[in-house]
């Protein structure tokens, strides 16, 4: 417990000095983090748009005049057993009628000039489990349903979806590479200040060495330092953005991240500040 | 040490160091400034490694020896350096009482322990001012204290009277000798021989990294 104690208090002196470069630091890790959360909270919301569509999202199978009833439900039930399909709906020519004439009144004049002959043809209406999507899979999955008998044409959201998915991907791609950017030089600046700590400190980290102190022990004051400014700095820029995001939520309806994405920002910035802080140490200490 | 050499890019800074430090003896390594005084006290601490041969020290072996050996050793030896080497941001006691606190010694040892060692330098009325309150043999007084703190089978001294008056420099030589007397292993390095009485310690000379090894204090005077 000694031992503990005199590291604890080798951590307060080291903090205690130089306040000026640190908060330097934690401005650049701060502002580097709000950049970061703006982008979190772009995908976040954009993630929200894109469960939304994909509860929207389905197919739309038109079955062949001839099919009757069973045939029909029995391709349904075919439907139904591949992956990724969450429910199948048959709808008979009578009902597709019926949604016909309630979703375009101001068409229904093509039914009657049609005759009393005329049937629209049945359908099966699929929605899909929310993780197909997948635009690869929805292909594929097009491809299988056309493919069975009775089945005259299989149609989706190919306009718009192909888009949506792509947008997302992209977003989630740039997050990931922000947050590889992020990371690498947050952890630069991290590095950079711990070896002024380092430096500033040298004789202290000597004396500590003549006289046998472990490594952790002379290492461990240097590695909270980048630790705090890690938190600190992603604490900040959270903030930060949280207010930026509330400023902008009049213009722009959006919601801030949820609690579990904060507290991985977070982690991240405690993260960062270790590599930081360990790279720069190791690199100086070394060297003493 | 036995065959140790030790360069510095193309220039021998040790060369054909051949020697043997007794327990309980008192050493006087002397010679011109870049001689090699220091970087022989160095290997003896193991800052730096022989590029041939080896340096055995309290069970360390300069071949053996890991980094993470290194605390074990250190803990064994004490140094004290001509610019004293102490920390400005801290009282005297807790300047002695950092090798036991970075070892984990438990505060009513580390108090018992730092103010015995305070009285016996004189220095018990400073324990807590700063060390740029302090005269410089004040200051190297501290530096041997902590040095001693951590009861080390060997103590280094590395020109301790560099930057004294002779008064006070003859006061450390003193103290130094107690120290021996008391038991411990002393090695002074010292471009000064003349510091220690003859009789007092065995006395080698460094010339250009090489040990020339006199022997007695007359016959390294009359070399000198």
């Amino acid at each position: 417990m000694s031992i503990l104690r005199s590291a604890v208090r080798e951590i307060a002196l080291n903090l205690h000095s130089k306040p000026g470069v640190r908060m330097i630091t934690l401005l650049m890790v701060g502002l580097a983090f709000v950049v970061f959360d703006t982008f979190l909270v772009i995908s976040w919301n954009l993630q929200n748009l894109m469960s939304r569509e994909e509860s929207l999202v389905g197919m739309e199978v038109f079955l062949n005049r001839d099919v009757v009833e069973s045939q029909g439900r029995a391709i349904g039930d075919l439907i139904s057993g591949m992956q990724g399909i969450q429910a199948v709906y048959y709808v008979s020519p009578q009902e597709a009628e019926a949604l016909f004439r309630a979703e375009l009144p101001s068409r229904t004049g093509l039914l009657d000039v049609m005759g009393t002959d005329f049937r629209l043809p049945s359908s099966l209406q699929i929605t899909f489990e929310t993780d197909l999507m997948d635009q690869e899979r929805i292909n594929e999955l097009s491809r299988a349903v056309s493919a069975i008998e009775g089945v005259d044409e299989a149609v989706y959201g190919e306009d718009y979806l192909p888009g949506l998915v792509k947008t997302v991907s992209t977003i989630r791609q740039l997050v990931v590479l922000l947050g590889i950017v992020l990371v690498s030089s947050i952890s630069l600046v991290v590095f950079y200040t711990v070896r002024l700590s380092v430096v500033r400190r040298s004789l202290t980290v000597e004396v500590m060495r003549t006289v046998g102190a472990p490594w952790w022990f002379i290492r461990i004051p240097f590695v909270v330092e980048g630790v705090l400014m890690g938190i600190a700095g992603s604490a900040g820029g959270l903030a930060l953005a949280a207010v930026l995001s509330a400023v902008m939520a009049g213009a722009v309806a959006h919601r801030f991240m949820p609690v579990s994405w904060m507290t991985m920002v977070i982690l991240l910035g405690a993260v960062t500040g270790t590599i930081g802080a360990l790279a720069g140490s190791y690199e100086k200490e070394r060297r003493i | 040490m036995r065959s140790v050499r030790l360069s510095y890019g193309r220039w021998p800074a040790l060369d054909k160091i051949e020697m043997d430090i007794e327990q309980g003896e008192f050493l006087v390594l002397s010679g011109p400034s870049g001689a090699g005084k220091t970087t022989l006290l160095r290997l003896i601490w193991m800052k730096e490694k022989p590029d041939s041969g080896f340096v055995e020290v309290a069970g360390f072996h300069s071949d053996r020896v890991g980094k993470r050996d290194l605390p074990q050793l250190r803990r064994k030896i004490g140094i004290v350096f001509q610019d004293f080497r102490l920390l400005h941001s801290r009282t005297v006691f807790d300047n002695v009482a950092l090798p036991l606190q970075v070892t984990g010694a438990a505060g009513r040892i580390v108090q018992k322990r730092v103010i015995e060692l305070l009285a016996r330098m004189g220095l018990s009325h400073r324990r807590n001012s700063f060390p740029h309150e302090l005269s410089g043999g004040e200051q190297q007084r501290v530096a041997i204290a902590r040095a001693m703190v951590g009861h080390p089978v060997i103590l280094l001294a590395d020109e301790p009277t560099g930057n004294l008056d002779p008064e006070v420099s003859r006061q450390v030589v003193d103290l130094l000798l107690e120290i021996n007397r008391g038991g411990t292993t002393v090695v002074m390095a010292t471009h000064d021989p003349r510091q220690v009485p003859p009789g007092k310690g065995r006395f080698l000379f460094l010339d250009k990294g090489v040990l020339r090894g006199a022997d007695r204090w007359a016959e390294l005077e009359d070399e000198v």
